[in-house]
């Protein structure tokens, strides 16, 4: 019996179905629960307004804060998931908006600059060079140990080139071999190597660490 | 409310803790006073100031879930024995916390605060030191009742 060969395209099947998968629950959260909530929201304060027992008022107050909390943490889901901005706006927008739910969340500061005219890229090619640098920005905040992270985008005539520098702790990228942090930067390599690109990881103790990703574009 | 790290008397309870068990780390997180962000709004022992730009998520991390719960929580081993990711507990990552310990405030009956006290390596805090913080906790809610209310 012939055992079947493995096809490089079932990576990227894999990788587009659970894309699409996220996409759905992070619209579902967004479109019904968020609003949803939002009509309760509404209809308690319209019947705040005719309350006159200020006790029942203030308890109402409170299940509005309640709701409003509540109604953040499912847009910040959402967002997190799948920021609906990286459809709709694009690549660099999309990374605005998650950058400012990154520093409020790990009290990094990003700076983010981009140079040169932005040019369309696919959407499948947005979400992996987005998932990428999220990694990045998440590994930085678990292992990086700094307050600033430097990120570039350099739109050129035939290559989009991202850099993300940290200025943290750094590490010896041999020593982790097999180790968690380097299946998620095989896994960043991966991925960008899937749509055609690149990504290049260097650090040295004490020097922080580079992440340099390039993706080739088609005029 | 930014100016609460410059209360006097919050100062001392919050050092007095900090001396009393002995720990790295204290940390107020506050309800702001409009809308439901919660915000670290002082810190004691702290190696940055990535807490003054944290917001907590409601339900999520240490003080997320305390104040979704309003029950006290314990950790001793970060990142060991979690709940959820490691990145749902900014606050141990950016000050480097291994074991935290941190009880609710309550203001009208709903917890709005949180105290929370953290050591750098692992740690067990015992019922001792929980009673402390409970009294801390008390001391700091009738202070800032006093100073917002």
């Amino acid at each position: 019996m012939d055992s079947l060969k493995t096809n490089p395209n079932v990576c990227t099947y894999i990788i587009d179905s659970q894309e699409e998968e996220i996409k759905r629950i992070a619209h579902e959260l967004h479109e019904g629960v968020g609003q949803n909530l939002y009509s309760i929201l509404t209809g308690l304060q319209f019947l705040a307004t005719g309350e006159q027992d200020s006790s029942k008022k203030s308890y109402m107050s409170e299940m509005n804060l309640l709701i409003e909390k509540t109604i953040q943490e499912i847009r910040l889901l959402s967002v997190e998931l799948h920021p609906p901005a990286l459809t709709t706006l694009g690549l660099l927008p999309a990374m605005k908006s998650y950058i400012r739910c990154y520093t409020s969340t790990f009290g990094i500061i990003v700076e983010l600059e981009s140079s040169g005219e932005g040019k369309l890229i696919t959407e499948k090619q947005r979400i992996a060079v987005f998932r990428v640098c999220q990694e990045a920005l998440t590994n930085i905040a678990k292992y990086a140990d700094t307050a600033i992270v430097k990120m570039n985008f350099f739109w050129k005539e035939t290559e989009l080139k991202i850099t993300i520098r940290d200025f943290g702790k750094g590490f010896q990228p041999e020593e982790f071999q097999g180790n968690e942090p380097s299946s998620g930067l095989a896994a960043m390599k991966e991925r960008m190597l899937l749509i055609g690109g690149k990504c290049v990881i260097s650090s040295n103790i004490g020097e922080g660490t580079s992440i340099e990703i390039s993706l080739p574009l088609s005029n | 409310m930014s100016e609460l790290r410059e209360l006097p008397e919050l100062v001392i309870v919050c050092e007095r803790l900090r001396a009393e068990i002995g720990c790295d780390f204290v940390g107020l997180a506050l309800q702001n006073e409009s809308g439901p962000d919660v915000r670290w709004h002082y810190a004691s022992g702290n190696l940055n100031d990535k807490y003054k730009r944290i917001t907590v998520r409601f339900g999520k991390g240490i003080a997320g879930k305390i104040i979704s719960s309003g029950s006290p929580m314990m950790i001793t081993n970060f990142p060991n024995s979690i709940i959820g990711k490691v990145t749902d507990y900014p606050i141990n990552l950016a000050e480097k916390l291994v074991a935290t310990y941190a009880v609710p405030l309550f203001f009208s009956g709903i917890p709005k605060g949180v105290l929370l006290i953290g050591k750098r390596e692992e740690y067990f805090f015992a019922e001792e030191e929980q009673e402390k913080m409970a009294e801390s906790a008390q001391a700091l809610e009738q202070l800032i009742k006093e100073h917002l209310f």
